[in-house]
């Protein structure tokens, strides 16, 4: 990922931050809500097998992204602008962590629907820069998106390609 | 449940729990509801990947999310509906699972 301007590279330091606030009631109601809305028992049956899995799930994507954020540097050609560099297999944790971030920080700072429609100037106290990292994320979110929908992206991650012989 | 070998003895009342076939068959519904967070391509290409949908039909239901506010995503068994509701969470989207009314 190249290209990224002043304001992405510091909400993208902040994103292990954010990420580590999973564990607050609020957001975990949000993070891993209930299959059903009537039915309590498959509820609890859901909460004691399927919820540790997807608490795991969150969580290794945080740990993921957080380890591919330390090579988070400027680029040499342009000093205002920073680059990471990560393996395509890391893909679906960056968009995991990424959509994870912006449903927090949404929670944390009660910013609804009409908020994210707002000018950030009508925005006040901790929404301002709740929603502006949220859309902040949204925008790389967006790239990786787009990418994973292109019609011409169905190669498996991973493919080795030939190997070439070693000129003697 | 009691064991097998308790029943007929004297003092023990065996109840046994009949799932009746209509209860078998009755389709589970799956749906998404709608989040002011969540982007719509982000949904729209949850939907391809976790039904296989074409990007024509997913954007269709997300469409139907983000203005109505829910879609029914996906009708069928019970275990099913439950491996897509734990896919769909495992994306951050709101889904739940009911009864099909008809």
């Amino acid at each position: 990922m190249s290209g990224i301007n002043p304001l992405l590279a510091g909400c993208l330091h902040e994103l292990p931050r954010i990420l580590e606030l999973r564990d607050n009631p609020a957001v975990r109601a949000r993070l891993l809500p209930p299959p059903t809305a009537e039915d309590a028992a498959i509820n609890q049956e859901w909460k004691e097998s399927i919820e540790p899995d997807l608490r795991h799930l969150l969580a290794s994507a945080s740990e993921i992204i957080t380890r591919d954020l330390t090579g988070l540097k400027p680029s040499p050609r342009a000093p205002d602008c920073c680059f990471v560099t990560f393996p395509n297999t890391h893909t679906a944790a960056w968009m995991s962590a990424l959509n994870q971030a912006r449903l927090i920080l949404s929670v944390l700072a009660k910013v609804d629907e009409i908020d994210m429609n707002l000018p950030y100037s009508q925005l006040k106290g901790e929404k301002v820069l709740a929603v502006i990292q949220i859309d902040a994320f949204g925008i790389l979110l967006n790239q990786f998106v787009e990418r994973e929908l292109k019609p011409s992206r169905r190669a498996k991650p991973n493919h080795p390609g030939p190997k070439r012989r070693k000129k003697q | 449940m009691t064991p097998s070998n308790a029943a007929g003895q004297p003092g023990v009342i065996q109840i046994v729990e009949t799932i009746t076939k209509s209860e078998l068959s009755t389709p589970w519904n799956v749906v998404v509801h709608n989040d002011p967070i969540n982007l719509m391509t982000y949904v729209t290409m949850v939907l391809m990947r976790v039904f296989g949908y074409p990007r024509a039909k997913a954007n269709k239901m997300m469409l139907e999310v983000h203005n109505l506010g829910r879609s029914l995503v996906w009708s069928g068994g019970r275990e099913q509906a439950e491996h897509y509701v734990h896919q769909l969470h495992g994306y951050q989207l709101l889904a739940t699972m009911e009864k099909s009314s008809t």
